[in-house]
């Protein structure tokens, strides 16, 4: 998130989409509902009407997958009308920027295009520069070639009707919600955007996320309090754990990894971001001194200035190689891994395509799973379809202690560190992960030290010192985290005192590139200082006029509660929008929230532009580090139901990697699976549902799989409400209990009827018993172009009567039709007093 | 009045020293044969932070003199949740109590039909020697193209958003170290 | 009696979440109950012995589609008829706290089950339950917290500001704030008899539309909503007993 969860209060507009925050955040429509009560107006855009829709004041359907076409008309609706916030995009964005005439868009593809690598040679993605390198702007925003004209031409072609015909939404839907959230353009109005895997989970996820954001920057809205772009993520330490890198692509705070190329440090800092126009802070620039420090976390003083602070004992990919999960578990599938270390995750419930999923993991010699509960995972091999006596692989599975049972941080949505504390032991032989990992790496280099081995190097000079008596001392990886000077430093370059050898950094402000200091994560550079866990305060001293909290847990960066906020003021310093003031110059200095960087307002000496990590520091309309596209075009989903995607001959996303192995099944347009599927969470599982199918009392709540259906596809189908149906897809089978609702409409796309079925993510054939399979025996294996985060939102499937009625354990009552139409269950057909099975029982 | 923790902690030390009762306004004199000892009374209060969603809220766990949770509910001093939580972050106290947690480490054998429990020591030796079997196997120091790579092709690991950044931090400075590049977790989904 | 406290449950921020559902359980430790799929998000699909308060989910088709979520659970008359059939029946299996207000069946005093039907059908809001040792079950205002001052289970859960608890007047007032703030938007908006009941919910659509008995309401012949307005005459029989 761009911004905090307690800001949303002080919104006029709340745009969910991508989201079903009702059901996935529920305590964060505290802070909607807060809004709403003062007037603010909620939209709610989901194919599905959900919890969150009966909340909102705009509910606009929408067909999964028509995202993009959905937004961009809306820029479109936005630029015809001239609403945008001028003085915003023109000083805080590339829109005046010239791009090369080199540079074209037709027919769904940009220049640069190689159909053979599926993939763009990006050389004419870029601005004409100055002989000094600065991009050359036209402030009028006339130039044809300037950003903002390329845009307006680029939507012009997303028109009502296109829309419209493209996402099933009613024209009268469109200019509704176009018209409430495009009022927020005016510099005292604030609009905010929540999405979650809503926007993510396509294969054009990522450009889904960039055409919100554009909307937000016309429309003024990023860096203000009740503004931003904001990703509800789904786990409660997603953010941290993103911030810590346990990501194929970046080393922790977001650095890249390490390849082939960069064969010393001298080469992976060569690639620094550099800025050419002085006005760019490029705060990226200090990176030499982040990568040098995280270094000295690794190796500490092994890690010296002759060896590159141990650089070469990292691992390095290849030039260009994406080791992201579907290729993975693809060479999984293909053999390529003996052993497979597995903490906390359930991969074969929550990975695409189950059956290559579990099928991949029988190819392995050994896996080691740590968890709080037995799981589809660790259990693969007694699953359906496997016999356990052909399958090889050794399973170590290791009982991992519970949030309460240790102590440590977790950074919420809104990267706000928080410190757990520890309430009680962990449960019979269970430990913290943090032990495991300490124990198991323990064990490995002693075998190490004893046996030699492969390059035993990395493994033996590594810095580990955290344990005190063979336990983990949590803040002792805190600290580490935080960063501390290595040497005594008698005038530090930046405030010119002195620093002890083994003090904690104040910040990142003073790491430096020369070994003198250590830290885990500069990011985190701030947490832990001298003065103490900053992610342990709990003072509640709001900043009353963007309702943050900035002395509760400690935000990364440096304790900023709302990113990118030297956009919200003018370029004098003074906020836009004075009742809602994030941060105010006055003068001297700002004050308010930490301000995003401390120079001065762009239109004062020495002032700079206000979004410091972008090299030419201003927001991007157009955005040239994108794999698919410096603007966001609709594709169809690798799934879908029309022949042609009624904007260009690119049907699917031209950027996008395929995989073609014996179990990478698609289809399009396929009379066989003639419906569309999406898939989501609710309010009471959780991801694949192992912390959460285990509760009685969230069980008893959503005890089984099922598939949400439009009266409409019921009737088609002579399905019945609450009857257990078959559902197919190219990959698989299975049955879900059939929910015929009102709450979804069949679509007209494109002049023909699209019906779509929603299926919940959470179940899995363990446990409860009769409670379903994961809805990923169905999703394919296809990812974003840039993310490669999976499309579970769209793919193809066939319902059907189920096939062979299984008998569940104890035979059901006969499900009443369409209960939910009717007010409510007859209690009274209820014979009393009789034990709780009989609450089954219902006319 | 909005009732908050600290209010509560008042009103539950007053309640000790018998003196506020009128105060308050109730008596049992009814339902006394009924009326129940507050069952969270003089239990050890330790805050904590929600393991589902990313909200963050705020949750206090009560344990007995045993060190048993005994009660979770929702901090009312913290800003964003202000004592709420979901029907997920309200069965919390399920997850702790929960019959069904492993309590010991389980290992199946190859082509095995069930599992078996092992100890930590033993399951600790054989899991280093499985690693280290694989790492040998399959470090990489130069890649086709003759460049330093430095790294085991074998193995992958995954995981995990439900911990500690702490136990991130050390899991993915283990994984480097033994020369992981196929890492993983969540925010891939 | 004193005027007590009341629930105000303002039904318009309610996102049915139920958190309140399981708070019910987590605070009272009820078991979960073994449920399924009908094709409902609701569930239990209704109260039980285990299950004092469940969120009830209803589809009302209208001009605009809604999704209406209602938080059921015991009421708390003013004047409870549950009492005063039970008290021929079972004498002290329901009390009243004189000055909350809360109605409390007595998990002491057994029941038979024929008795229990008629306490059962004398609730204008088919509220009571039994278990099968004869104990009758409900919600109990959380009488353990409120009576050291701290807020029901379910309303210190509730994260929308659907449920609220306090001085009966402070809630009447919030209530009927709310509803002339509601009323601008829902023409049919309306308040729960909230003269009768502790538990006052706020409505924007017909009640019926919501659940059954969401108001007191016609079931065996009497209506409820007599049966909670009569003042009862001894019946006769239970005139024996003193």
């Amino acid at each position: 998130m761009t911004n905090s969860w307690t800001d949303i209060g002080v919104s006029d507009c709340i745009l969910i989409m991508g989201s079903n925050a009702a059901e996935n955040h529920p305590v964060a429509m505290k802070w909607v509902l807060r809004a709403q009560e003062k007037g603010g107006k909620i939209i709610s855009v989901d194919p599905r009407f959900t919890r969150t829709s009966a909340k909102a004041d705009i509910y606009a359907p929408m067909r999964s997958g028509g995202d993009i076409a959905f937004l961009g008309g809306m820029i479109k609706y936005i630029l015809d009308k001239d609403i945008f916030f001028k003085d915003y995009v023109i000083h805080y964005t590339n829109a005046p920027f010239i791009v090369s005439d080199k540079f074209d868009f037709k027919d769904g593809l940009f220049t640069g295009y190689n159909p053979e690598k599926r993939a763009y040679d990006k050389a004419t993605w870029v601005f004409d520069r100055d002989d000094k390198g600065i991009p050359v702007k036209d402030m009028t925003l006339q130039h044809p070639r300037c950003v903002f004209q390329l845009m307006k031409k680029f939507y012009a072609r997303y028109d009502l009707d296109t829309v419209s015909s493209l996402t099933g939404t009613s024209k009268a839907d469109l200019i509704k919600v176009y018209e409430t959230f495009a009022a927020t353009g005016k510099p005292d109005k604030v609009g905010t955007m929540l999405y979650a895997m809503g926007w993510t989970q396509h294969t054009t996820g990522t450009q889904i996320v960039r055409v919100a954001s554009m909307i937000q920057m016309l429309l003024g809205n990023v860096g203000m309090a009740g503004g931003g772009v904001n990703a509800l993520r789904g786990e409660s330490n997603v953010q941290g754990i993103t911030d810590q890198a346990l990501l194929f692509h970046i080393l922790p705070g977001y650095m890249p990894a390490v390849n082939a190329a960069f064969d010393n440090l001298e080469k992976y800092n060569a690639t620094t971001p550099k800025a050419v126009d002085p006005m760019s802070v490029n705060w990226w620039a200090n990176r030499p001194k982040y990568i040098a420090s995280l270094l000295k976390s690794f190796y500490g003083e092994n890690g010296t200035k002759e060896n590159d602070f141990g650089y070469s004992w990292l691992p390095k990919i290849d030039v260009g190689q994406n080791a992201s999960w579907l290729f993975m578990f693809d060479k999984m599938f293909n053999g390529d891994f003996s052993g497979f270390v597995c903490m906390g995750m359930n991969p074969a419930c929550s990975g695409p395509n189950s059956e290559k999923t579990r099928k991949a993991m029988a190819k392995l010699d050994w896996l080691v799973d740590i968890d709080l509960f037995e799981n589809e995972t660790s259990s693969f091999w007694k699953g359906p379809g496997m016999d356990p006596k052909k399958i090889k692989t050794e399973v170590f599975l290791l009982p991992a202690a519970m949030s309460i049972e240790k102590e440590g941080s977790i950074t919420d949505s809104g990267r706000v560190g928080q410190w757990r504390n520890k309430a009680g032991e962990p449960l019979g032989d269970s430990k913290a992960d943090g032990q495991i990992v300490h124990e198991l790496y323990t064990k490995v280099k002693e075998l190490y030290a004893k046996e030699g081995g492969a390059f035993p190097d990395p493994i033996l000079k590594l810095k580990w010192d955290y344990a005190k008596d063979g336990k983990v001392d949590f803040h002792a990886v805190a600290k580490e985290i935080n960063g501390y000077f290595t040497e005594d430093i008698a005038e530090h370059p930046i405030d010119k005192k002195a620093y002890k050898k083994g003090t904690q950094v104040p910040n990142f402000v003073f790491l430096l590139a020369d070994g003198r200091t250590s830290c885990g994560n500069w990011l985190y550079s701030g947490s832990y200082p001298e003065a103490g866990n900053m992610m342990a305060r709990r003072n509640r001293t709001p900043v009353a006029s963007c309702n943050i909290f900035p002395q509760w847990g400690w935000a990364w960066p440096l304790n900023r509660r709302i990113i990118y906020n030297r956009a919200s003021v003018d370029l004098n310093g003074n906020p836009w929008d004075p009742k809602r003031a994030v941060i105010k110059w006055d003068g001297t200095r700002w004050v308010g929230d930490v301000p995003d960087n401390a120079v001065p307002p762009m239109g004062l000496p020495n002032g700079r532009y206000p979004f410091i990590m972008r090299p030419d520091g201003v927001g991007s309309f157009f955005g040239v580090g994108m794999a698919d596209g410096p603007f966001p075009e609709h594709y169809e989903p690798l799934e879908c139901p029309i022949e042609k995607n009624p904007l260009s001959s690119q049907r699917i996303n031209p950027a996008i990697p395929l995989f073609k192995g014996e179990l990478d099944k698609y289809t399009t347009c396929d009379p066989k699976f003639p419906f569309v599927a999406t898939t989501y969470r609710l309010t009471e599982h959780w991801q694949t549902g192992l912390m959460t199918r285990y509760q009685p009392w969230l069980v008893e709540a959503e005890p089984q799989m099922y598939v949400e259906l439009s009266l409409e596809l019921a009737k088609l189908r002579g399905i019945k409400n609450g009857e257990r149906i078959t559902i197919a897809s190219p990959r698989g089978k299975m049955w879900a209990k059939a929910m015929v609702t009102n709450r979804i409409k069949p679509f007209n796309i494109a002049g023909q009827t699209v019906h779509l079925v929603g299926l919940s993510w959470h179940y899995g054939w363990l446990v409860p018993k009769d409670g379903g399979d994961s809805a990923n025996i169905l999703t394919p294996s296809i990812g974003d172009a840039n993310t490669m985060i999976p499309e579970y939102k769209v793919f193809l499937v066939n319902i059907l009567k189920e096939e062979r009625p299984k008998v569940e354990k104890k035979p059901e009552p006969k499900p009443a039709p369409k209960a939910e139409a009717k007010p409510a269950p007859k209690p009274e057909a209820k014979p009393e007093p009789k034990p709780a099975p009989k609450a089954e029982t219902k006319k | 009045m909005k009732i908050t923790r600290r209010s509560f902690l008042k009103i539950s030390g007053a309640t000790a020293a018998g003196t506020v009762m009128g105060g308050l306004g109730f008596d049992f004199s009814p339902v006394e044969s009924y009326a129940q000892e507050l069952r969270i009374k003089g239990a050890k209060e330790t805050t904590t932070v929600c393991c589902y969603c990313s909200v963050g809220c705020g949750i206090i766990v009560h344990t007995d003199a045993k060190g048993k949770v005994i009660n979770t509910e929702g901090d009312p001093d913290h800003p964003t949740s202000e004592g709420a939580l979901c029907a997920k972050g309200m069965s919390l106290y399920q997850l702790i109590n929960n019959k069904d947690r492993l309590t010991k480490v389980l290992y199946r054998a190859p082509n095995s039909t069930k599992w078996e429990e092992k100890s930590w020591d033993w399951a600790l030796t054989e899991m280093a020697k499985r690693i280290k079997k694989s790492r040998d196997a399959s470090f990489t120091e130069k890649n086709d193209k003759g460049q330093v790579v430095n790294r085991t092709n074998g193995i992958a690991g995954i995981g995990s958003c439900h911990v500690n950044n702490e136990e991130g931090w050390l899991y993915q400075k283990f994984l480097r170290a033994l020369g992981l590049v196929y890492i993983e977790m969540e925010a891939r989904l | 009696m004193a005027e007590g406290k009341s629930f105000f449950v303002d039904t318009t921020k309610c996102t049915a979440c139920r958190g309140c559902q399981v708070a019910c359980k987590q605070w009272n430790q009820r078991p979960g109950e073994k449920t399924y799929n009908q094709g409902s998000h609701q569930n239990p699909p209704d109260l039980s012995s285990n299950t004092w308060k469940v969120v009830r989910f209803s589809e009302a088709v209208g001009e605009k589609l809604n999704w209406y979520f209602f938080p059921d659970q015991c009421r708390h008359c003013v004047s409870p008829p549950c009492k005063d059939v039970a008290e021929g029946k079972a004498k002290g299996a329901v009390i009243q706290d004189d000055k909350t207000g809360a109605v409390i069946f007595n998990p002491k005093v057994k029941i038979k089950a024929e008795d229990f039907k008629e306490v059962k059908e004398s609730c204008p809001y088919n509220i009571p339950r039994i278990s099968g040792a004869g104990v009758m079950a409900k919600c109990t205002m959380c009488f353990d917290r409120i009576k050291e001052g701290l807020l029901p289970a379910c309303v210190k859960a509730c994260p929308t500001g659907t449920m609220h608890f306090g001085d009966r007047k402070a809630m009447l007032e919030m209530a009927n704030k709310r509803l002339a703030e509601v009323k601008g938007v829902y023409k049919n908006a309306t308040l729960t008899d909230p003269d009768d009941v502790r538990v006052i919910f706020l409505l924007i659509d017909d009640p019926k539309k919501y659940h059954k008995t969401a108001v007191a309401e016609n079931t065996i012949g009497i209506t409820r909503k007599m049966a909670l307005k009569r003042i009862l005459k001894p019946l006769k029989d239970f005139q024996w007993i003193g």
